[in-house]
């Protein structure tokens, strides 16, 4: 293969633009967009629907507020109490939730703190507090950030007591991963960004599967009650068609080396 | 100082159900001027910027840049098309992506007049941004993009839409943007554009670069029949 050589040698990406007839915007989160399942979702739903859907690729917060503001017809997150708060709020019309998929324990190939034979999610967090072995959290409010303060808590520790070994980056799911990988650390990813990440180093996957690190993503209409000029009507034909089995069999059969990564759980529309 | 380039694509494919769309590439891009890249309807111009940038997953190979993946992102912008115009005003869209980057409101708020000032948009600051015309929305499109000075921008067709004005006047800017450093590729069907804009050409057909070289030598010497072809008027498959 020939290589081709341009131009001498010496971030926010707001959307897509295929061609269809209706247009609606939504704000997914980065770990969504990073999991490359839209580019999988996004053609066929213009395909069957002739809906564009326009993505916002934001932090759960931010996806909430540009939901709040009437910025966008629909929200695709994954924080259940945000989202609730969301429609108890009035911001949303209601809740559904679609997929879930699941955070991961990453951290040095040789374990300091032996996280790999935990039974139980909070039992590795505590491992690596007794330890007091490096740690990245995104620090960054995001869903990600979100859950794991709330697994710290479950395991009867506070962030804000640690030492020095806790590192709270206040970035990007990618920039914690460079992190953690240039340290080495253990931090706390979803398995997507972790499986699509390309700087492994002396990283590796050390700790997965307690239920309580299941990532439920949920699928929230703006409420055109509170901004009329919201494409409401394209959001629920959205959401009809995110809850169909069109939908269930193109996000179970999406995989990454192998990998399945997201299972699809929304129960059908009545 | 953050250093992007050289990037190297190494392999790149992009592949949907089986069916490749493009690849695989092997390019190495320096970090000055303008590149366009050029080819036929389908020819994959869209998802090699997107493959580029990172907003389209890679089915194999592997990109590199001179610093981590996520700094190169932290520095890229995007304008597509069709833009995504915020449902605020010009000057909340403005200062949207600054506030994203925690740019403290005041900050924010001047460097947002500025640039609504540098590409006209001053006497619409308070206009709601969806109303704009095309190429109005193109323009703030560009803007927010510029405020948050990227070292490399990617455009997709940045004037398909637009009349002749509103075509002279994107081009303006983005021509004042690479004299300020960024570095820009951009697609475009209009060849008019690429000669006025190119210093080197991606030429595109079926996924896989035919050409690429200085713009001045293609446009003036293309090698390929395809290239010669496409030049001339003729349809290319």
């Amino acid at each position: 293969m020939k290589h081709w050589f341009i131009g001498a040698i010496s971030a926010l990406a707001l959307g897509s633009a295929a061609q269809a007839a209706d247009v609606m915007k939504m704000a997914v989160t980065t770990s969504f967009n990073n999991s490359g399942l839209a580019d999988v979702l996004l053609p066929e739903i213009a395909a069957d629907l002739d809906i564009d859907v326009q993505l916002l690729v934001v932090g759960t917060g931010q996806a909430i507020k540009l939901g709040e503001a009437g910025d966008v017809d629909a929200i695709l997150v994954h924080s259940r109490s945000a989202e609730e708060a969301f429609v108890e709020g009035g911001f949303g019309s209601h809740r559904t939730e679609i997929m879930y998929n699941d955070f991961v324990f990453i951290g040095p190939k040789e374990d300091p703190a032996g996280i790999a034979t935990s039974d139980a999610a909070a039992g590795a967090l505590t491992a690596i507090a007794e330890t007091e072995a490096n740690f990245v959290s995104r620090g960054d409010d995001s869903g990600t950030h979100k859950k794991e303060l709330s697994l710290w808590t479950e395991a009867g520790l506070d962030p804000a007591t640690f030492g020095d070994w806790y590192n709270a980056v206040g970035a990007g799911m990618g920039a914690a991963l460079n992190t953690a990988s240039g340290m080495p650390a253990y931090v706390m990813s979803d398995r997507a960004s972790w499986l699509n990440f390309g700087n492994k180093g002396e990283l590796a996957l050390l700790y997965a599967g307690d239920p309580v690190l299941f990532n439920q993503y949920a699928y929230l209409p703006v409420n055109p009650k509170l901004h009329d000029h919201v494409k409401n009507d394209l959001a629920l034909r959205l959401e009809e068609w995110l809850v169909s089995d069109r939908a269930k069999s193109l996000i179970n059969d999406y995989k990454i080396n192998g990998e399945t990564l997201f299972v699809f759980n929304a129960k059908p529309a009545e | 100082m953050t250093q992007l380039f050289p990037m190297q694509a190494i392999a790149i494919e992009s592949r949907r159900r089986g069916q490749r769309l493009v690849g695989p590439i092997d390019l190495t891009l320096g970090g000055q001027g303008a590149t366009v890249v050029i080819g036929p309807n389908g020819a994959g111009k869209t998802t090699l910027l997107q493959l580029l940038h990172g907003t389209a997953r890679l089915s194999a190979g592997q990109i590199n840049w001179a610093c981590t993946t996520e700094e190169a992102r932290h520095h890229q912008g995007f304008v597509f098309q069709r833009p995504v115009m915020l449902r605020r005003t010009v000057l909340e869209n403005l200062i949207y992506p600054l506030r994203l980057r925690g740019v403290p409101k005041d900050k924010a708020r001047k460097a947002a007049r500025e640039w609504a000032a540098r590409v006209g948009l001053e006497p619409l600051l308070g206009r709601a941004a969806p109303v704009l015309s095309g190429g109005e929305q193109q323009k703030l499109a560009l803007a927010r993009a510029l405020i948050c000075k990227p070292k490399l921008l990617f455009l997709d067709e940045p004037c398909a839409a637009l009349d002749g004005r509103a075509t002279r006047e994107i081009e303006m800017i983005l021509q004042t943007a690479k004299a300020d450093g960024t570095r820009l590729i951009l697609s475009t069907h209009d060849l008019g554009q690429a000669r006025r804009l190119a210093d080197d050409v991606l030429f595109l057909v079926g996924g896989r670069i035919h050409e690429a070289g200085r713009a001045d030598t293609f446009f003036n010497q293309p090698e390929t029949e395809e290239a010669q072809a496409f030049l001339r008027g003729d349809i290319v498959e």
